[in-house]
């Protein structure tokens, strides 16, 4: 036979119950998607909570107790709202195609995070060996559909605020990428289960102590990548109106503001798993506290999940505690940060993680 | 740059000591007042919806007709008509348009008798423009309305003896006026005539 590059010998011969690993896949989907979307509509929650309270007052308390219903009558009300499509301008080359496909972009590039996403060791969609790279690959991703979004918007303020974005995510992008090198390099691998588990190795249980400065250039480059204060100057509201999705309306609008809920969730869950151990307790704890190990496998799952959760939700009280508190960069500003500051200490964390981890 | 500058801005003291001055707030009690079931407290001075001061005896109004209130008012919103009636000036029409006042009190200020008052109520406002043009009745009814929710029995308007003005030079009604009863007054039965006074001033 013919020797072709093209044919590849099927890795795997499929399961005889294939239907039923689709439909166990198609549930954990389901589950995640819809997990995905109530802590959106919570996150919403919290935050107006949270920055009403840092700014002493009291935050959304009229529907329901404690406002509980608020992100439910928000959603419905983004529902039914008229679904307003600018008309392209004479002579426009614009397509109105862009404008409907930018949003569900932006969504689906973010929804597609969280497939790798691992909850405790058990409970992922994928489970690939490239999965932090495929995190930062879907984040540029999300770029296209802001760039779309503000050139078929045939505005100047979406314009702007989209080209802002672009020049913004670029930068940080490769500052970000870089401050996970450390982690990288630490674990041998990019499969968020390795890395969890090759944190599980220290007394700490988290590479947060030796990458401490990584950690910092993914937290300042992660509110960038999200377009979050203090670097939220593609939708700089007194310059921009809203940015680049100042001419989307209803749904589509509703779509946007999900993608940025949903970035923000998964940038705190790398987050997490590569700098905080994910779900895993400190190791020194089950030592401090043999009683741990003789728990039953499904108690010690459950632990895992909720603390994996809870270092998520702090990271988000981080996001709107810095919203809370920083008025916006400049955007010359927000670009020395960038190369001047973050790039350098990515590179030197690099350098110092090599030799430490060469040498010892 | 020094090199406790050099430290400060490494560390980032400063963005340091704002999240921990968000963070301390966070656990303060809000300053919200919640208006519908919260009211924030009426001050001395407050010049809400206008009334005419109805005399507790008399149960008219006391405005004289002088049209220093008309002449004052920068928003040209007080329209006066008198007429002579059996010999006797008398105010026959009275109209403020409340959507037209800039509530600078100088109506109240300037009237010789204190008749006008700038009353706390501010609750008033209105999908309907007539709802809004006061006149004689409409005052004096707005003037029920705030007496009959006054706590003490007396009530007495800062305006009526502004500051700044030397009081030998007002009026002498103005000079001498005091705090008005809030209630109707009823008159002491001494002479027949006036004994019929009471039930006439039982106000609603």
């Amino acid at each position: 036979m013919n020797p072709s590059p093209y044919n590849f010998t099927w890795p795997f011969s499929p399961p005889d119950n294939i239907v039923l690993v689709i439909a166990i896949i198609l549930g954990k989907i389901l589950v995640m998607v819809a997990a995905a979307m109530l802590h959106v509509a919570y996150c919403t929650w919290f935050e107006r909570k949270i920055i009403g309270h840092m700014q002493v007052r009291i935050g959304p308390n009229r529907v329901g107790p404690f406002g509980l219903l608020q992100p439910i009558a928000d959603g419905i009300k983004l529902f039914f709202k008229e679904d307003v499509i600018p008309r392209p301008g004479v002579g426009s080359t614009k397509f109105r195609i862009v404008f409907k496909v930018a949003p569900l972009l932006v969504l689906f590039a973010t929804l597609s995070s969280l497939a790798v996403v691992p909850v405790f060791e058990a409970f992922y969609i994928a489970n690939i060996n490239i999965g932090l790279l495929y995190i930062l690959a879907l984040s540029a991703v999300s770029t296209y559909g802001i760039i779309m979004a503000g050139w078929a918007s045939d505005s100047k303020y979406a314009f702007l605020g989209s080209l802002r974005s672009s020049a913004q995510l670029i930068s940080y992008e490769v500052a970000m990428g870089l401050s996970l090198v450390g982690v990288m390099m630490l674990a041998g691998s990019l499969n968020f289960i390795d890395i969890v588990k090759a944190q599980q190795t220290s007394w700490h249980g988290m590479y947060l102590i030796p990458q401490f400065l990584g950690y910092f250039v993914f937290m300042v480059s992660a509110l960038a990548e999200t377009n979050r204060a203090p670097f939220d100057l593609p939708e700089a509201e007194s310059e921009l109106v809203a940015g680049y999705f100042v001419e989307y309306s209803g749904m589509r609008f509703a779509l946007f503001f999900l993608g940025e809920y949903i970035a923000m969730i998964v940038m705190s869950c790398v987050a997490v798993l590569c700098f905080w151990g994910g779900w895993g307790l400190p190791p020194v704890l089950y030592k401090v506290v043999p009683a741990l190990n003789d728990l039953p496998q499904s108690v010690k799952t459950f632990i895992e999940a909720v603390v994996f959760l809870c270092k998520v939700y702090s990271h988000l009280f981080l996001y709107y505690w810095i919203r809370a508190t920083l008025p916006r960069y400049r955007y010359d500003q927000l670009m020395r940060i960038g190369w001047t500051v973050l790039i350098p200490l990515a590179l030197v964390n690099i350098v110092i993680t090599a030799l430490v981890k060469y040498f010892f | 740059m020094t090199v406790r500058d050099i430290i400060k801005r490494a560390f980032l003291v400063e963005i340091i000591k704002g999240m921990a001055l968000t963070l301390k707030m966070m656990f303060t009690k809000p300053v919200t007042i919640q208006y519908p079931e919260e009211r924030r407290r009426v001050y001395e001075g407050f010049r809400g919806r206008h009334a005419f001061v109805r005399d507790a005896v008399s149960g008219k109004e006391k405005c004289i007709g002088c049209m220093k209130c008309a002449n004052i008012c920068p928003a040209q919103c007080i329209t006066i008509a008198k007429e002579k009636i059996e010999n006797k000036l008398v105010v026959v029409k009275y109209d403020i348009e409340a959507l037209r006042c800039i509530y600078c009190g100088y109506c109240v200020e300037v009237c010789p008798v204190c008749a006008l008052v700038l009353t706390e109520e501010y609750e008033y406002s209105s999908t309907d423009k007539a709802a809004l043009y006061f006149d004689k009745e409409k005052l004096l009814k707005n003037w029920d309305e705030f007496a009959a929710k006054q706590q003490s029995e007396t009530y007495f308007n800062k305006f009526w003896r502004p500051d700044g003005v030397d009081s030998a030079k007002m009026p002498k009604s103005k000079r001498e006026q005091g705090p008005v009863p809030t209630r109707p007054v009823l008159k002491p039965a001494e002479p027949a005539p006036v004994a019929a006074m009471p039930k006439e001033t039982a106000q609603p």
